[in-house]
């Protein structure tokens, strides 16, 4: 019964990458109530930094630091010729993100065609766990993810600049007539997480086959483990993504793929009847 | 220190402020009555930049602030303390008074030791959740969250509002040690009669959205009837 360590792992390092996605997806609407139906092409284009890299010779490692570099600065060129026009006027952003993402796609397909690309493998080796015999690759997945996340908890938690965030998300007027200034935050926060979105889009590279269509993969999920996990505070987004990244991996490994879209979806569904909220959530006040 | 001249403003679609004219000199503590529905809170808002006027001139330290964003007029050197605190529930104490120094370089950004004299409550409590306050505490902390900005003008609206007779007293005596010892100039909203009678300099009263009435507390001491003519319902 080697199978079922293993399982648990891949389980897990999915679950970690998911949070990655979400995280940054949360962050953004918890912030300024936009929905950002681009953060799944900002994924696209994180797995995309890697591929070019890759092809270009220099390798993974590089593209994994450039991804959420480039991506950050897609977000910010967006957040700075479009969304900061659309803030309270959510059915707008979504439609302008809407817009955004299929245009980041088509130009992927423009500059990389249509079909899945492969990565070489970072880490090929395996490591010996004991019982089982595990890819280093996804270990390393594992390490990565759980740091980035304990650093965007402690910059939201611990630090000057999380401090006025949190503020904001509570109250923006109170924020602003104490001097803060809210604007500014919008800006690094989309930027920070389109970044998260694009660092998750070139961990996850070596392991899938990229193509334009990737990025739909993780939005919804993550979008749905926000819902389940509520949008009033980020440990919301830990049980969210446990809940939805959890049971997708497995039950798509005990039945298939389709059967786990099922599921995850009707539990969604029932969360959300019982708790509206979110496991976690709590309510805004404005 | 401010001066409003000919100021209109909406909100929701209808006019509310309708022509205030109203001036508050250094040092002085102005309170402002009328009855609800007037434009008191309007004014406070617009004056903080939360509403933007339609017209009229906000002139605060001899420079014009109508149309700037509240964070710019924050760091003009106004501090505000809202109607219902609006203190961040979920977060600590001491979260809440940093807040009021983000505007500053992060060399500056500690509490300054006055604040605790003047509220020596919060020292003891600052890793307690603001939102486990009762309501006499909390605008303590309104208050202390405003001036950890260092003010030059300080808007409250209705401090008593919602809190024990005792606590509001409390709260009007250190205003007024604040407003003496550091010549901190404050306009404050204020349905308290006994309050603003113990504390305030001038007064001024707004009806249907304009200054209608301005005196001195003495007037008022000598004729509490002109207050009743302008509060009562």
């Amino acid at each position: 019964m080697a199978d079922l360590p293993i399982l648990l792992l891949n389980s897990f390092s999915y679950i970690l990458v998911l949070i990655l996605v979400a995280m940054g997806l949360v962050i953004i609407f918890g912030l300024m109530g936009v929905i950002n139906m681009a953060h799944g092409e900002f994924f696209l284009l994180g797995a995309y930094t890697v591929v070019m890299t890759d092809s270009l010779g220099i390798g993974f490692w590089p593209g994994l630091i450039l991804a959420p570099i480039i991506v950050g600065l897609v977000g910010l060129a967006l957040e700075y010729f479009c969304i900061r026009f659309l803030y309270d006027r959510v059915l707008d952003t979504i439609l302008a993100t809407w817009g955004v993402s299929i245009a980041i796609k088509q130009l992927i397909i423009i500059f990389f065609g249509p079909a899945g690309l492969m990565v070489n493998p970072p880490l090929p080796q395996l490591v010996n766990m004991g019982l089982i015999e595990y890819p280093a690759y996804r270990l390393f997945i594992m390490l990565a993810s759980l740091s980035v996340i304990g650093f965007t908890f402690f910059i939201f938690l611990k630090t000057d600049m999380g401090l006025a965030a949190r503020a904001v998300i509570a109250n923006r007027n109170m924020a602003a007539s104490l001097g803060i200034n809210t604007r500014q935050i919008y800006r690094n926060t989309f930027t920070f997480g389109s970044a998260l979105a694009g660092l998750a889009g070139a961990i996850m590279a070596p392991l899938m086959s990229c193509d334009p269509q990737m990025g739909l993969g993780f939005f919804i999920p993550a979008f749905l483990a926000i819902l389940v996990g509520g949008t009033g505070s980020l440990s919301g987004i830990l049980a969210g993504g446990m809940v939805v990244g959890g049971s997708d991996s497995i039950i798509s490994y005990l039945f298939s793929p389709v059967s786990s879209q099922i599921v995850v979806f009707t539990l969604a569904v029932i969360v959300i009847r019982i708790k509206p909220q979110g496991i976690l959530g709590t309510k805004r006040n404005e | 220190m401010l001066n409003i001249t000919n100021l209109h403003a909406s909100y929701g679609g209808s006019r509310i402020l309708q022509g205030v004219n109203l001036q508050v000199a250094q040092g002085q503590i102005m309170a402002l009555m009328g009855r609800n529905g007037m434009g008191k809170t309007t004014l406070m808002r617009t004056i903080m930049g939360l509403l933007r006027p339609s017209s009229g001139h906000i002139i605060f330290d001899g420079k014009p602030i109508q149309g700037r964003q509240s964070y710019k007029i924050s760091s003009d050197g106004i501090g505000y303390v809202p109607q219902g605190r609006e203190i961040f529930g979920d977060f600590t104490v001491a979260e809440n008074l940093r807040l009021g120094a983000l505007k500053f370089d992060r060399k500056n950004r500690d509490i300054p030791e006055e604040i605790f004299d003047y509220f020596p409550i919060l020292a003891q409590r600052q890793d307690q959740l603001a939102g486990s306050f009762s309501g006499g505490e909390q605008q303590m902390l309104a208050i202390a969250r405003a001036l950890v900005g260092r003010p030059k003008l300080l808007l409250l609206d209705e401090p008593s509002e919602g809190i024990q007779p005792s606590i509001v007293d409390e709260i009007g005596q250190i205003l007024k040690k604040i407003n003496s010892e550091a010549g901190l100039t404050i306009l404050i909203v204020e349905q308290n009669v006994d309050m603003v009678l113990e504390i305030a300099d001038n007064f001024s009263f707004m009806e249907k959205g304009i200054i209608v009435h301005n005196c001195p507390v003495q007037e008022i001491k000598a004729d509490e009837s002109i207050i009743t003519g302008y509060i009562s319902v």
